[in-house]
């Protein structure tokens, strides 16, 4: 009798208690029948605790029964008809030898298959893990493209901001000069008006004598009386002061509102001179309490550019030398066109850049001045727009002489 | 948990000799075979590969019978030491009641000595018993080798926890029933408080180590 090891395997557990049956299924019953049959010369039975017969034949006869033991106790009985006593006690050795060879293959077996079952899982928890990690990055493969273009938007956006930030901050340090620039003709145009409602009431009051057919006399006494024609004089003089305060205001708004025009940065052919007249019209207020401005423009040919992003770096330039400068001095802005580029020049007799400082001047948020003073950012958006423009931008600065920035542009770029 | 089948008068208590690959846990339990006489003591089960390496595990099956007629059965148990067999060693560890660690002395085994031990840690939770309170000893064998880390030094890198120290030389047959016999001192007081083995069995913790030392 054999049985499947199907039937026997695997155990719950390997160290688990085996009783007859499990020691027993391993054996073929039927061999080891006749082997002790042949040691015994004589019948036999084996039966379990409860006297069943597990293998041989159940004889009629009382027979003594040998305990046979395995793991320390006695599992079956061995049942003989041979009198022998050392032959008896060889077969129930033998077949202890065989019971124990038993549960030690069934523990082996037991432990192995728990073992490769647990390697299995892992092996399995791995490759899942595999699986999951490749599926992450195929996703990622598919959607780098995209994510790129998304980042490059992102980028861009920010670096938009970034521009917006240091155009109002340079344009903010403008705002005082500015209001001074425009409250000044507001004030004479106010003063001019206030004036001519004067002449306005002295007028009707003329007309309303002769209206009244007051007498000549009467008439030419008050026309002597208001001295009609210096009215009439000074009538035109104000009107004409008052248009041309008007008119420097609109100016200064029209070249306020080239800076505002960052956003809307479409290239435009234009004469670089005007985008820094306009600059330096803005700037003057501003520059004038420490330096004296002075503008050398020579005739530059017209250029594709983008007129708000030059004018800011040439406010940037020309704010930072008017910082350089502590008492009266002198800053010099000029152009140049040679080998078909464009030179701007700005140059001051300020206290220069410290030799440590200067090859990191164009560094993003690197200041020297105290926080809230400065973005740290002027020098840096200045640079990135020369070089989008195809320029370059370059410094020699020595201490205590000056500084000297000139932007390089293509002189004759076709769109 | 101890394996108790009161109905059947039988507790079987798995003790389990732990450690890196070749510090001789198997000569342990070699030497306990050849140096105990216990009340019973059957077959060792071993079971090496041809280099003298444990494959699944070897097994001393040693038995005690308290007053009451309580059969104890103590089953005791290595774990194959090489890295890769840890599965096996997992399945060995589960629902063991107590756990010998058996390091080697040899100064440049150091290394792996922390390895094993940290596995072992790692496998008492992992098969859910408790670090805390599983009874452990921690025997450095291989005393009669040349280069070994000194007695002072072990000592002072192990005092600070909770575990019981021993010296042996497996091969010599030195330490070898001295770690034996502070673990079952150990898995007693344990096993004590669940079952109740003095006041109901009327065995005590002198009386359970006297006979499973056959003293």
């Amino acid at each position: 009798m054999s049985v499947e090891l199907n039937d026997t395997l695997p155990l719950i557990d390997f160290d688990q208690e085996l009783n007859i049956d499990q020691l027993l299924s391993p054996i073929n019953t039927g061999q080891l029948y006749n082997s002790l049959e042949a040691l015994l010369d004589a019948d036999l039975f084996v039966t379990n605790l409860s006297g069943n017969c597990l293998f041989g034949n159940k004889l009629e006869q009382e027979t003594s029964m040998m305990p046979v033991r395995a793991d320390m106790e006695v599992v079956a009985h061995l049942g003989t008809t041979s009198d022998d006593q050392e032959k008896i006690n060889a077969a129930v050795k033998l077949i202890e030898l065989l019971l124990h060879g038993s549960a030690r293959y069934l523990m082996a077996s037991s432990l192995h298959f728990q073992a490769v079952k647990e390697d299995y899982e892992k092996l399995q928890e791995k490759h899942n893990a595999l699986q999951k990690s490749e599926a992450k990055y195929r996703d990622l493969a598919e959607n780098l493209e995209q994510r790129v273009e998304e980042q490059v938007k992102t980028i861009e956006n920010r670096q938009f901001q970034l521009y917006q930030a240091e155009k109002m901050a340079s344009v903010g340090q403008l705002a005082a000069g500015v209001a001074h620039e425009i409250n000044n003709p507001m004030g004479f145009i106010k003063s001019n008006l206030t004036t001519a409602q004067t002449y306005v009431d002295d007028i009707s009051e003329i007309i309303s004598l002769t209206n009244n057919n007051s007498s000549i006399e009467k008439i030419q006494a008050c026309l002597k009386d208001k001295d009609i024609e210096f009215v009439l004089e000074d009538f035109q003089v104000l009107l004409k002061e008052s248009t041309e305060g008007a008119e420097r205001v609109s100016n200064i708004v029209k070249d306020l509102k080239g800076f505002s025009n960052i956003d809307r940065s479409e290239n435009e052919i234009i004469d670089i001179n005007e985008v820094i007249q306009s600059v330096c019209n803005v700037a003057l207020p501003e520059i004038s309490k420490t330096a004296e401005l002075i503008l050398q423009f020579s005739d530059l040919p017209p250029v594709e550019c983008k007129p708000a992003h030059i004018g800011q770096t040439v406010l940037n330039m020309l704010l930072n030398a008017s910082k350089a400068i502590k008492e009266q001095g002198k800053i010099t802005l000029s152009t140049e066109h040679r080998n078909s580029q464009i030179y701007i020049t700005v140059e001051d007799n300020g206290d220069g850049i410290p030799p440590d400082v200067l090859p990191r001047i164009f560094d993003p948020f690197f200041t020297t001045r105290t926080v809230g003073e400065g973005t740290g950012l002027g020098l840096s958006v200045s640079r990135d727009i020369i070089k989008s423009h195809g320029g370059d931008i370059n410094v020699e600065s020595t201490q205590g002489v000056g500084t000297r920035f000139e932007i390089t542009l293509p002189g004759s770029k076709q769109s | 948990m101890a394996d108790y089948d009161e109905d059947a008068k039988k507790m079987t208590l798995k003790l389990v000799y732990y450690g890196p690959a070749l510090s001789g846990k198997t000569t342990n339990l070699v030497s306990l075979h050849d140096l105990l006489s216990p009340e019973l003591k059957g077959e060792m089960m071993v079971l090496e590969t041809q280099n003298d390496r444990t494959l699944f595990f070897d097994m001393l099956p040693l038995g005690v019978t308290a007053p009451s007629g309580l059969l104890i059965k103590l089953k005791l148990f290595t774990v194959p030491g090489q890295v890769a067999h840890d599965s096996t060693r997992k399945a060995v560890l589960s629902r063991a009641d107590g756990v010998v660690f058996v390091a080697d002395s040899q100064t440049n085994q150091s290394i792996n000595n922390a390895e094993s031990f940290e596995n072992l840690a790692e496998n008492i939770s992992r098969v859910g018993l408790d670090v805390e309170s599983l009874p452990l000893v921690i025997q450095f064998n291989k005393r009669d080798m040349k280069a070994i880390t000194t007695e002072e030094e072990i000592n002072m890198r192990w005092e600070k926890t909770p575990w019981p120290v021993l010296f042996a030389s497996a091969l010599q047959k030195r330490g070898v029933i001295e770690t034996f016999k502070e673990l079952l001192c150990r898995v007693y007081r344990h096993v004590d408080q669940d079952v109740s083995l003095s006041s109901i069995h009327g065995l005590t913790e002198e009386m359970f180590v006297n006979k499973a030392l056959g003293e």
